[in-house]
């Protein structure tokens, strides 16, 4: 039974605008860590934030453990972010907040509007941050401000926050593109490793094709809102890439 | 066309502009002055009672009895300097919390109901810019009688303009990427504002409102010409009992407190930022 | 920068937390509650000290409301139509045209000298400059207004004097403010070139500040003209005269007049400046 099932997702940003997907569907088990790549404009950001309505979907079914998301009211809908961790291109995290503070923010699903006010986080979520700030290897940058750290660092302090989550889903948006090679590489171990270790999915926007050669187990092509490729890593070839990026040759 | 006359077809265009704008940068110059020179006349020359100036000689002594100190006022004045600090303290907070409805209805990402409550916010910001402070107070004397909740209520509402403004424009200029992560996470539109909107705003809003009160010291120092307290109040006093060199010592005092607030200022918002 | 500690592949259960997080570090957290407590009492003080009738303040929305019906409503237009009034209102404009601009080229070489980089002598002309730019901001510009009635009596001259000097402050910091944050790189350059000073500042340091210091000519235009508008209050001429003898007199009729016209003449006024704000923004 797949974890996550997409039919028919279409979306557009204006009633008048293109439409940027075309109708994608896949499914995904609770083991997969899927790369979606494809050139810039295929739509893999879009793809990526219907799954949680981040941007509205003009049409399809997003099927969440036989359950549409898109059919969900706000409050609901709230219930189902908690439990989709997101990992973002520029780590978004609040600058001005302390490491620790950003990590904490990703209870805020589960938390009332008075704890959030008065920043009044169980002991639980205390401790539990801490391992996790542990697990990614932060433990000495805690009470530092998100920017005072290296892009390498901001990352794993989105992946910590996604972690507090408890999520069954793993979102991420382009984790490496604001980084250099090695931290490319250090990071999507760790996301690997980490959705190994808790037994969670992963959808991964990925534009670096090598890093998703080595990392993922399938593979999702997009070329212009159209899915071109939906497959084992293994079944990935030459002229199978070549067909997706057909369009960043011109 | 040869490549020579091409390029002097361009020298003689680039050449004719210059000197046009020259031109028309003159003319504005001209009329400027031509104004001011016009101003000049009908208002000080026509206006004024040169009789009773006199001779530069007469205007010379009559700035001298200013030039004396009168050192003996000057222990009374810590209580009115307090005074006059202490409204400008509450008028600038009683603003601050008058004005949120303003930044709310203000900021065009935020605004309830953009076609009504855009334009009052911005309403609500000029009228509050507009008016003198000294009409505002006269306004709450006639509302709520003489003394300091006068001075605190004009003060107050004198500075709504400002902040909100200033508020406004900040929340507009927001960074959408933090938003964006705690809508992620499951957090509700008041989560979102707490965690990715304010600490965004804070340093902005919290300097704007330091600024302000900075500003507010030196205008509740007059308020007490128009029966506020504090200092504006001995200035008055000074003045219609012609102890010039008193007059001088509370000016000299006001400036200390407008310094002494300067000062206060700028350490705060650097600690803020 | 460091890259971190080394990512442990930490394959079995999760170890106890490695030690505990407070999130207001002592003695952090003692200065804030102290600073809070501070600021509660000042404030509270205040209220005391000032003698604020707090129930006045609450019951303040209804009166106002009955006395603006009872005695300022309707207000005397047929008052503010008077020939003189409106006379008035034009020295007004006047006033405050010649006092902005007196201000403003006072502000401008005063503004430079006060700047931290473009001033010729840090030591002796930089403090003196920003002493004066400061001396005449901090004083309000109704105490100008009075101090000049004083020594030149009644009249637009002692009107347009204090408008002049408070202006010349409020410009004045403005325009320091904005040397001091241009780029150096293209004054360095026209230096290098072996210009005069004066050369330096017209292509180096003048293209950078002139849209701001536009700006800042509208602005000062904007609160001189408010300023002139009350100055008459104290005797320096302009239409405050006649909101003085009307409180006097309290004919609050006339009052409300004289207020309206005001407010109409000062939105009217930041309208016109809104335009040229756009205008000078669209052209450069």
């Amino acid at each position: 039974m797949p974890i996550l099932s997409i039919k028919d997702l279409r979306a557009r940003y204006s009633a008048s605008g293109p439409e940027i997907l075309k109708g994608i569907s896949f499914d995904v088990e609770h083991d997969d860590f899927f790369a979606i790549i494809g050139p810039s404009g295929a739509g893999k950001s879009t793809l990526i934030r219907c799954i949680n309505r981040l941007v509205e979907p003009s049409s399809g079914q997003v099927i969440l453990y036989d359950t549409d998301i898109l059919l969900l009211g706000s409050r609901k809908l709230r219930r189902v972010r908690r439990g989709i961790g997101m990992i973002f291109q520029e780590f978004n995290l609040v600058d001005r907040m302390s490491v620790m503070d950003n990590v904490l923010s990703g209870r805020l699903g589960y938390v009332s509007n008075m704890t959030a006010l008065f920043r009044l986080f169980s002991k639980a979520d205390i401790g539990r941050a801490l391992t996790i700030l542990d697990r990614v290897g932060l433990s000495d940058q805690i009470d530092k401000r998100a920017d005072e750290l290296s892009g390498g660092q901001r990352q794993r302090v989105g992946i910590a926050r996604a972690l507090m989550q408890d999520p069954k889903l793993l979102l991420v948006d382009e984790p490496t593109s604001s980084l250099d090679p090695k931290i490319s590489r250090e990071v999507m171990g760790l996301i690997k490793e980490i959705a190994t270790e808790f037994g969670v999915p992963v959808l991964c926007n990925i534009h670096d094709v090598q890093l998703a050669m080595e990392f993922c187990n399938k593979i999702i092509g997009l070329q212009d809102g159209v899915k071109m490729f939906d497959g084992p890593t293994s079944t990935m070839n030459k002229e199978r890439l070549d067909e997706i990026y057909a369009m960043e040759v011109l | 066309m040869t490549s020579a006359t091409a390029t002097a077809d361009m020298v003689e265009r680039i050449v004719a502009k210059r000197s046009k704008a020259r031109i028309t940068r003159s003319l504005i110059y001209f009329v400027l002055l031509a104004l001011a020179a016009w101003c000049i006349k009908t208002t000080i020359i026509d206006d004024t009672d040169w009789e009773r100036i006199g001779t530069l000689g007469a205007v010379l002594k009559s700035i001298g009895r200013f030039v004396d100190v009168d050192w003996g006022l000057a222990p009374n004045l810590w209580k009115p300097a307090l005074e006059t600090v202490m409204v400008a303290t509450l008028g600038t907070l009683l603003g601050v919390i008058t004005c949120v409805p303003a930044i709310w209805f203000g900021a065009l990402n935020i605004t309830p109901y953009a076609p009504v409550t855009y334009p009052i916010a911005r309403l609500m910001m000029t009228l509050s810019r507009s008016i003198h402070e000294i009409v505002w107070a006269l306004f709450f004397v006639a509302a709520v009688g003489l003394g300091a909740l006068a001075g605190v209520l004009a003060i107050a509402v004198r500075s709504i303009g400002f902040i909100a403004k200033m508020s406004a424009e900040a929340i507009e200029d927001l960074d959408p990427k933090p938003v964006e992560a705690i809508r992620a996470v499951g957090g509700s539109e008041f989560q979102v504002f707490l965690y990715a909107i304010i600490p965004q705003v804070l340093p902005t809003v919290v300097g704007v409102i330091i600024f302000e009160w900075e500003i507010n010291i030196r205008r509740s120092s007059v308020l007490g010409l128009v029966g506020a307290g504090g200092l504006g109040l001995v200035f008055f006093r000074q003045l219609n009992t012609f102890n010039h060199p008193g007059v001088t010592t509370v000016i000299l005092a006001v400036l200390l407190l407008v310094l002494f607030g300067e000062i206060v200022s700028y350490y705060v918002r650097k600690a803020i930022i | 920068m460091a890259t971190g500690t080394a990512i442990k592949p930490d394959r079995g259960p999760p170890a106890s937390p490695p030690r505990e997080w407070r999130r207001f570090k002592y003695p952090q957290s003692l200065y804030r509650w102290l600073g809070l407590l501070l600021a509660l009492t000042f404030l509270s003080y205040s209220v005391v000290y000032l003698g604020i009738p707090l129930d006045r303040f609450i019951n303040m929305f209804g009166r106002a409301g009955t006395l603006i019906t009872d005695r300022y409503y309707p207000p005397d237009i047929e008052y503010v139509m008077d020939r003189d009034y409106l006379a008035s209102v034009f020295d007004t404009i006047q006033m405050a045209y010649l006092g902005a601009l007196f201000g403003i080229l006072i502000a401008l070489p005063l503004g430079w000298f006060g700047s931290h980089n473009m001033t010729p002598s840090l030591r002796f002309v930089y403090p003196v400059a920003r002493f004066l730019t400061m001396g005449a901001r901090a004083v309000h510009e109704t105490i100008w207004a009075i101090l000049f009635v004083t020594i030149l009596g009644f009249g637009m001259m002692a009107g347009v004097l204090a408008l002049t000097f408070f202006c010349t402050g409020f410009a004045g910091k403005l325009f320091a403010e904005e040397i001091e944050a241009i780029d150096v790189g293209p004054v360095e350059a026209i230096r290098a070139t072996g210009a005069s000073e004066l050369s330096v500042m017209i292509f180096g340091v003048l293209p950078q500040v002139r849209v701001a210091f536009t700006g800042i000519a509208i602005y000062t235009w904007d609160v001189a003209f408010r300023a002139a508008t009350v100055i008459g209050f104290f005797g320096a001429g302009g239409m405050g005269w006649y909101l003085k003898r009307n409180v006097l007199q309290i004919e609050t009729t006339r009052v409300s007049a004289i207020l309206l016209s005001i407010v109409a003449i000062v939105l009217v006024s930041e309208a016109v400046s809104a335009w040229a704000r756009a205008r000078v923004a669209k052209a450069k």
